[in-house]
């Protein structure tokens, strides 16, 4: 890096660091994750259908894990719009293109100055966040063992490594969304549109991962890649996700980069008299190219092999099940061997046309639970309604006549989360 | 040259200022003075043509293109939601460590040094004139190049800012000054470039332009204007015209204007108002653009 993008950038942070909505967002980034973990403990209800919400008054790592999925689907594309939407169409609005490019500085050091600010920027929030949901979680709820997704407990020491390894993942996504914002500062010159452009793009997204069965484009998309550190919780960890995941945020980074700057490069810093004009026909045609581009990848997500099945889903709900009922009856002051496993038949179908993907799943678990007489064994289904994503990450809920209430009172009386009420879990897509 | 759209802004313009040179680069609204200003900076491609810089060719994507070069365009433009003092510390971090050593200089140098610390968002146009000065200062300039630097500025400011150019030149900085008042730029500029259309109509020093202009112009109105029209017509070095409104248009030099205002006495023809309209730079100006202005004004 030339000392001329030094110099840039120095001046870059310093006005980043002097915009309130940059003190704002750092002060939310720091108060928020608290103000969070206080009303959970001011209340009884959990963010349940978030992964680990179930768990957010039993740990406070599950306060650090709900916010960062929060945080990933909409937290970070807004941070990043903040941060990075404005920096460089800030030099429109004030006019100041013309004092910044006249002081020895190509636009090149004008570019990466900006944009090194803005990651800097992004990646400090994060990292601010991050330290700040720890910290409350450690103050307002404790750092206990966190159930992790394949429904065994594990100790805090690992649970602190592996949630600082989530958000530590969570960086390459974040800094494609700022370059994201980045593009939309450069190309429309608008604050608005680049504030707010990450978030669209983020909701747009998100939808997309609701729909179609297929994996590729599933795979391609930054919301997804803000989900790969699920896989680090599982009973056996997969990086397959995860690597994609990096090496997409690193594409969709470079690419918004690259566009940002072929059009800062080739621009002339013509005045206010002879720039542009604001006109309606190329929103209209923005509008028309991005509603196609939708409406095409939203028939892609089909594309590709079907990363959630029946198979994967039994293959992956049944030891998780098997380990949170042994915890169940440890909780209950039961004694459990070593090494003990139930007998489950395990059957899952699709509450739609199409027996594969995402969506609502029904999963029945038939326990084979062996007895002394005429008849062997003694068959108990357990239905579970499940809510499956496209990572292959799922929900699971059982009414209470199958696996008791909620919450439940354990050998010393206290009131704890029945682990079989809710199950968390995760398999490998590819 | 530079052309935007259908509008040829700058054409063939050949334009050299040598070191301690005050040169005016005079034009009306839309002569292209601005782009050339621009292209100067770099802030725009030249379609056709080059750019030398103290013999060096202008490469936007060298850095050291603009070494020694300073100035504004148009307006000078600050963040308004620093303090004065805060935008030259950015833009001295821009430039080098020198720079930042000279901020409580050039403050003091353009008078901004007791409202430094307040938001640019509270300066009046005055203020921003200055400080945009005090920010081309930071780099003490080789070269100086500014755009309409006393607009906005009441008398006081343009005598600040002409006194401050001299000083300069003096010291050996080359200035480009681009005006479309001549009058507000004629007493500390030692040559003068004329543009009309992006071309250049007239280049040469002050005193060339003074030889060349036409007299000063003059509002009278007089008891009997057919009759003063008719013995101007008599008098040599003397041009009487109908004004555009009531009155007459005198262009003359000083001794002219006295024969002719004493022979409307003898003749019976009493002057009840004479007021000096333009001088003879100013008429010089007006004649040199006045296709320019009767075309109108394309382009700022």
């Amino acid at each position: 890096m030339s000392g001329q993008t030094i110099s840039v950038y120095r001046a870059e942070a310093r006005k980043l660091r002097t915009q309130l909505a940059t003190r704002v967002l750092a002060l939310i980034c720091v108060l928020g994750p608290f103000a969070f973990a206080g009303v959970l403990r001011i209340q009884s209800g959990s963010p349940a259908d978030t992964l680990f919400g179930v768990w957010v008054h039993s740990t406070g790592f599950a306060v650090s894990l709900v916010v960062l999925g929060f945080a990933g689907a909409w937290g970070f594309p807004v941070i990043a719009g903040v941060l990075a939407g404005d920096i460089f169409s800030s030099e429109d609005r004030y006019g100041t293109w013309k004092t910044v490019l006249t002081r020895s500085r190509t636009r090149w050091d004008l570019f990466a100055g900006k944009v090194l600010a803005a990651a800097t920027f992004a990646a400090g929030l994060l990292a601010l966040t991050a330290i700040s949901t720890l910290v409350a979680g450690a103050v307002l709820v404790g750092w206990h063992p966190l159930v992790g997704l394949g429904g065994t407990p594990l100790s805090p020491a690992h649970t602190l490594g592996l949630t600082v390894a989530s958000w530590a993942i969570c960086l390459l996504p974040m800094l494609a969304y700022t370059s994201l914002a980045v593009l939309f500062s450069v190309a429309t010159r608008n604050g608005i549109i680049g504030v707010i452009g990450p978030a669209l793009v983020a909701l747009v997204l998100n939808l997309l991962a609701l729909v179609g069965t297929g994996t590729w484009v599933h795979l391609l998309l930054i919301s997804s890649a803000f989900l790969a550190w699920h896989a680090l919780f599982t009973a056996h960890p997969y990086y397959g996700p995860l690597a994609i995941a990096c090496v997409v945020s690193l594409l969709w980074t470079a690419a918004a980069l690259t566009a940002a700057w072929l059009l800062l490069r080739r621009r002339d810093f013509a005045g206010t008299s002879v720039s542009r004009r604001p006109g309606w026909v190329m929103p209209v045609q923005v509008a028309v190219i991005s509603a196609a581009v939708i409406a095409l990848l939203a028939i892609a997500t089909n594309w590709g092999p079907a990363g959630v099945t029946a198979s994967r889903l039994r293959a992956s709900i049944t030891p998780t099940f098997n380990n949170l009922t042994l915890l169940q009856q440890q909780q209950l002051g039961r004694t459990v061997p070593a090494g003990a496993k139930l007998n489950v038949l395990p059957n899952c179908s699709r509450r739609a046309s199409t027996p594969q993907g995402p969506g609502d799943w029904i999963c029945t678990l038939t326990v084979f639970i062996p007895q002394p007489g005429a008849q062997p064994f003694q068959q108990t289904p357990v239905t579970y309604d499940v809510s499956v994503t496209a990572d292959g990450c799922y929900k699971a809920e059982s009414p209470p006549t199958f696996v008791g209430q909620q919450t439940m009172r354990d050998a010393s009386g206290h009131s704890v989360v029945n682990p079989l009420f809710t199950i968390y879990g995760c398999f490998n897509t590819l | 040259m530079k052309r935007f759209e259908t509008t040829l802004a700058v054409d063939r313009v050949d334009l050299s200022v040598d070191e301690a040179e005050v040169r005016g680069l005079l034009g009306p609204n839309g002569a292209g003075k601005t782009t050339l200003l621009r292209l100067l900076f770099g802030l725009i491609r030249a379609d056709a043509g080059s750019v030398e810089l103290f013999g060096r060719p202008l490469d936007p994507s060298d850095p050291a293109s603009l070494d020694g070069v300073s100035g504004f365009v148009e307006d000078p433009t600050f963040y308004p939601y620093l303090s004065g003092r805060a935008n030259l510390e950015l833009l001295a971090e821009l430039d080098g460590p020198e720079a930042s050593g000279r901020i409580d200089e050039v403050l003091e140098r353009v008078e901004l040094i007791k409202r430094a610390g307040d938001r640019v968002s509270g300066y009046s146009t005055g203020m921003r004139q200055r400080l945009g000065i005090a920010a081309a200062l930071l780099r003490a300039p080789r070269l100086l190049l500014l755009d309409e630097p006393t607009a906005g500025l009441d008398p006081a400011g343009v005598r600040d800012v002409g006194r401050l150019v001299t000083e300069l030149s003096s010291a050996g900085t080359a200035v480009l000054i681009s005006s479309h008042q001549i009058t507000e730029v004629e007493d500390v500029c030692d040559g003068f470039t004329v543009l009309r259309g992006g071309q250049v109509v007239w280049n040469g020093t002050a005193a060339e332009l003074r030889a060349q202009a036409p007299g000063s112009a003059y509002a009278m109105r007089t008891s009997d204007d057919r009759r003063a029209i008719e013995l101007g017509s008599r008098h040599r070095g003397i041009s009487v015209d109908l004004g555009a409104g009531d009155g007459l248009t005198v262009t003359a030099e000083e001794a002219s204007l006295d024969e002719f205002v004493l022979a409307l006495g003898r003749e019976g023809v009493a002057v009840r108002e004479l007021e000096l309209r333009s001088s003879p730079l100013e008429s010089m100006f007006f004649a040199l653009t006045a296709a320019e202005r009767e075309q109108g004004a394309p382009l700022a």
